[in-house]
């Protein structure tokens, strides 16, 4: 009887069930989810409809005449196969140690393991293209600072080091890519129930046999992701090529992509690579996901146990110490030193020299040159906005995915996280062939839209993977205390997503300060980044370069600080 | 039925003296005990207790401080003379609450794991896996993927993998919890028929009393790192040695006063067990007396504090006719108080009470007998079930025997 009157005396429910599509649940997820698949799609079928047009005497035509003089180029093959050489050289190498940090660090007693745990991951947070500049000024043939080192102190040359190699660009992607395996790794090292190692030991497996045929095996999964990530990362990686592969004129795709759209552009020849090279990314992608629908091995055990940790014995204490030493010194340390060396130089001779020691570089570059200030505000700006931008994103695309029709949640799901593998340049190219003609051209907004396409899904996989230990019945019983749909969302999901939220901004933030494979494409005259400014300045002074590095540098280790501090009080609250 | 008191040779595992901490947690406070050949030791004990610490120490997962411990006649670990042998070479099998069966492999991979670390010929670890699959009835599920497996399942391939090798020590670290209950009793009947047939030594770590009084031919209960008490199931069953026991078995503890001691306890409900008990007069906290059998083997004196332990099931239940006004009538010279139900819960062919007697509150179970909350009750308890033990801890002649023989 009391519902029956109350549904009587309120009409609007009755028209809300009506149509339980236009309910806000439903509806302002579904623009997030939009947006994010016309932000894939755009650049994506711009990129494909010009691989195929070819201009003649009488305006477009389609053709396949793109393709087949890329495939019958040889310096296509060439730039594919030296792509090929650094990104399964990178990736054997991030694995061998991302696996072997991971688990001296998360399974040993090593000295100062807690430390280490953090600064494994600190060169995640830097700038492959700054690293690669560091490493000129460290390795670079006959004048970098390692080599004088040796030579000078132990009379040893090193001349053979050289780090404008396809060796020099393994070294320096396996720096960055590492922490990539790293984090793949340790989580399910750490939780892997100790009672699969315990039993092999007891019933008869030595240790070294226990790793070979018990914790590798269970682990391969989250080293098989890790791999496939930094094989196609590094592959579509502009950067680390143009500072120590493009001087010698070695050929990679990403470089070979952007040399085709500088004068005399060539839009049609970076399409075609460009879809070629998206074909490749997807079918990687797709690949990487059925395997691990396969094997996904539950590892973990209900009961709370003390993880075991292995009591190293004092070789093995020298050995893990090594590793993590020449690990740090050569992603952080050493680059760091070099960068600040050189900023601080008004010569640079590949010695440090305190004749030489000078401030100007910093003062030309903070207050002398006005590309660079521009450079530095437009990176700022790119950076909170974009990465604002793209956590509201990934909020509405986590609910939709987590909470919203569980019909479509698969493919959209498998749909957002396309453009993870997706080379920057390659969706700048996107962007470029789509903006070309309109009013968003050389405007920072078209620099944007390119950013957060290419990076939402990462923070939509950081906010997802909250989503999930959220019980829905947190809401559930919000709504049945009566707070509306909003009110939930305000009062009881954010404040609990909040820990994902502060660790995806400050991701797109960290990797929008540094981003040069889209932004090298898109920007114009006026619109230049940090990065960008980087390049353009490479070819005038090292000081200078260095310097503006440094301002970089600083804000990257910044918002490091800042993600460590965040996570230790939201650990504490 | 027990077995001659001397320092046999029979003894397979021999424990001396283990000490093991954790920062400032002292997990094993110098354990000593010895495990008969082909018999089962239940190490019984709250979470906490020391007793997986000290299962991990046999199994060379964990290597003490202090301590000897001997296995089959050989030293596999001894603080004085650095001797700590790895894992692999101390020849055991061990099951898991978590069974950790390996995900990557399959039933026969899984089991054959011993032998293939052994460099068994593969036509014979075939034929092994076959026979022990067989025995812990996986027959037809030697090809599986070991994921498949239900809870029960994948606890018998943990078992299978344990026995396929043949080893003469087999450790159980709660290895029956994680399975339902009916399960939990079917697999527990299994065990006994396997150890019989293949007649190895088992040390079974357990929180689970009924577990351990079924399992194991010895029973040592463990608290904070130390032997509480050691002994046939069935003594210390029937007679606690230490309140901490009488607490852990789920008896009720009061605190109370002793009043007299004597042979023959002067109330009508008076039972003798055995001519040597010795029994004694208590006052509990409100002023009512109870009589009870001292638990220990130096007897309390008059004055002394002492702990009042009553099993649920031992306590009767009536209602005392409260028309005559002064209820302690309803006792009719019967050993026991009066008390109020509290509350009530049905438990099937039982019910369980809470009482409210002055001074603390009381469970007892009790066929269904239609007693109500609020009402007075009279609780009637024989004096031999009603154990009164000192805080400090004294342990009777027997079990003093029992330690000796058992370690």
């Amino acid at each position: 009887m009391a519902t029956d009157a109350m549904a009587h005396s309120d009409p609007s429910g009755r028209t809300a069930r009506r149509s339980r599509f236009w309910r806000p649940q439903v509806i302002v997820p579904l623009v997030g989810v939009v947006i994010g698949i016309l932000l894939i799609i755009g650049p994506f079928l711009a990129t494909l409809i010009r691989s195929v047009l070819v201009w003649g005497e009488e305006g477009a035509a389609v053709s396949a005449a793109n393709f087949t003089s890329l495939l019958s180029d040889p310096h296509f093959y060439q730039a594919i196969g030296n792509t090929l050489i650094c990104s399964t050289g990178a990736m054997v190498l991030s694995c061998l140690l991302g696996f072997s940090l991971a688990w001296v660090v998360s399974r040993t007693d090593m000295p100062g393991r807690g430390w280490f745990e953090i600064a494994n991951l600190i060169p995640f947070f830097l700038s492959p293209y700054v690293g690669a500049i560091a490493w000129t000024y460290l390795c670079a043939p006959n004048s970098g600072l390692i080599q004088n080192f040796f030579s000078d102190t132990f009379g040893i040359s090193l001349a053979f080091l050289d780090i404008y190699s396809l060796g020099g660009a393994i070294w320096v992607l396996t720096l960055f890519y590492t922490p990539y395996v790293y984090l793949f790794v340790i989580a399910p090292l750490r939780r892997m129930d100790a009672a699969l190692e315990d039993a092999a030991r007891v019933h008869g497996a030595s240790f070294g046999y226990t790793m070979r045929h018990i914790v590798i095996p269970l682990v391969m999964p989250a080293i098989l992701s890790g791999a496939l990530i930094v094989f196609v990362t590094s592959a579509g990686l502009f950067d680390i090529p143009l500072a120590l592969l493009s001087p010698r004129g070695i050929r990679t795709m990403p470089t070979e992509i952007y040399s085709a759209v500088q004068y005399p552009a060539d839009f049609g020849r970076a399409a075609a690579f460009g879809v070629l090279a998206m074909i490749v990314t997807v079918i990687f992608t797709l690949m990487q996901r059925r395997y691990l629908g396969r094997r996904n091995y539950d590892i973990v055990s209900g009961k709370g146990y003390r993880p075991r940790v292995i009591q190293l014995r004092p070789a093995g204490r020298v050995a893990a110490l090594t590793l993590e030493i020449v690990y740090i010194g050569s992603g952080v340390v050493l680059p760091i030193i070099a960068l600040l060396m050189v900023s601080f130089s008004s010569i640079w001779t590949g010695r440090f020299n305190s004749n030489f020691l000078t401030m100007e570089n910093y003062n030309y570059v903070l207050f002398g040159y006005d590309l660079t200030q521009r450079a530095i505000v437009n990176s700022i700006q790119l950076a909170l906005v974009g990465a604002t931008v793209g956590v509201v994103l990934a909020v509405l695309q986590g609910y939709f995915l987590n909470r919203g029709p569980a019909r479509w949640r698969a493919w959209i799901d498998a749909a957002l996280s396309l453009p993870l593998g997706i080379p920057g340049i390659i969706l700048g190219l996107g962007f470029l062939i789509l903006a070309i003609r309109t009013p968003l051209y050389s405007t920072l907004a078209i620099v944007l839209i390119a950013y957060v396409a290419r990076f939402f899904p990462f923070a939509t996989r950081t906010v997802s993977s909250m989503f999930l230990a959220i019980n829905p019945e947190l809401e559930q019983s919000a709504r049945s205390s009566g707070a509306s749909w909003g009110q939930t969302m305000r009062l009881v999901l954010l404040p609990l997503l909040k820990p994902s939220l502060v660790a995806a901004w400050l991701m797109l933030f960290v990797i929008f300060i540094r981003e040069l494979g889209a932004t090298i494409l898109l920007y114009a005259q006026g619109t230049e980044t940090i990065s960008v400014a980087l390049v353009l300045l490479s070819e005038r002074s090292f000081g200078y370069v260095a310097a503006l590095a440094v301002i970089q540098l600083c804000l990257l280790l910044g918002a490091f600080v800042v993600f460590r501090l965040s996570r230790a009080s939201l650990a504490q609250s | 039925m027990e077995p001659p008191v001397s320092p046999s040779p029979s003894h397979f595992v021999r424990i001396e003296g283990l000490k093991k901490r954790f920062g400032d947690f002292v997990a094993l406070n110098g354990v000593s005990f010895d495990v008969d050949d082909g018999s089962t030791l239940a190490l019984l004990g709250p979470s906490g207790c020391g007793k997986t610490t000290m299962l991990r120490c046999i199994a060379g997962l964990e290597t003490a401080e202090e301590g000897y411990i001997e296995i089959g006649g050989k030293v596999v670990f001894d603080s004085s003379s650095r001797v700590n042998l790895m894992p692999e070479q101390r020849e055991l099998g061990i099951v898991f609450q978590s069974y950790a069966v390996w995900p990557h492999m399959t039933v026969a991979e899984n089991v054959g794991f011993p032998l293939k670390v052994r460099r068994t010929p593969k036509a014979e670890i075939r034929e092994r896996v076959t026979r022990i699959l067989k025995l812990v009835g996986l027959g037809d599920w030697y090809d599986r993927p070991a994921t498949q497996l239900s809870g029960g399942q994948q606890q018998r391939v943990a078992l299978a993998r344990a026995l396929v090798h043949e080893p003469r020590l087999v450790l159980f670290d709660e290895a029956l919890s994680n399975l339902d209950a009916q399960l939990r009793e079917q697999m527990r009947m299994e065990l006994k028929i396997l150890q019989d047939r293949l007649n190895f030594t088992a040390i079974y770590v357990t929180h689970d009393q009924a577990e351990a009084f079924a399992l194991a031919e010895h029973v040592v209960v463990m608290n904070r790192g130390h032997i509480e008490t050691v002994g046939l199931p069935r003594d210390v069953f029937h007679r606690p040695q230490t309140p901490f026991v009488a607490r852990f078995l789920g008896l009720n503890v009061h605190s109370g006063t002793v009043l007299s001691v004597g042979r023959v306890p002067d109330v009508a409900n008076h039972e003798p067990l055995d001519a040597d008990d010795v029994y004694a007069q208590v006052r509990l906290p409100d002023g009512e007396t109870l009589w009870g059998r001292i638990g220990q083997d130096s007897p309390p004196r008059p004055g002394d504090d002492v702990l009042v332990c009553l099993r649920r099931e031992h306590l009767g239940l009536s209602a005392p006719s409260v028309s005559g006004g002064i209820a302690t009538q309803a006792l009719a010279g019967r050993n026991g108080f009066i008390g109020t139900i509290r509350a009530s819960s049905f438990l099937g062919l039982t019910e369980e009470y809470v009482i409210d007697v002055s001074g603390g509150e009381l469970r007892a179970i009790q066929p269904v007998s239609g007693l109500d909350a609020g009402d007075p009750v009279a609780v009637t308890v024989r004096p031999c079930d009603c154990i009164i033990l000192s805080e400090h801890r004294t342990l009777k002649a027997t079990q003093r025997a029992d330690l000796k023989k058992a370690g």
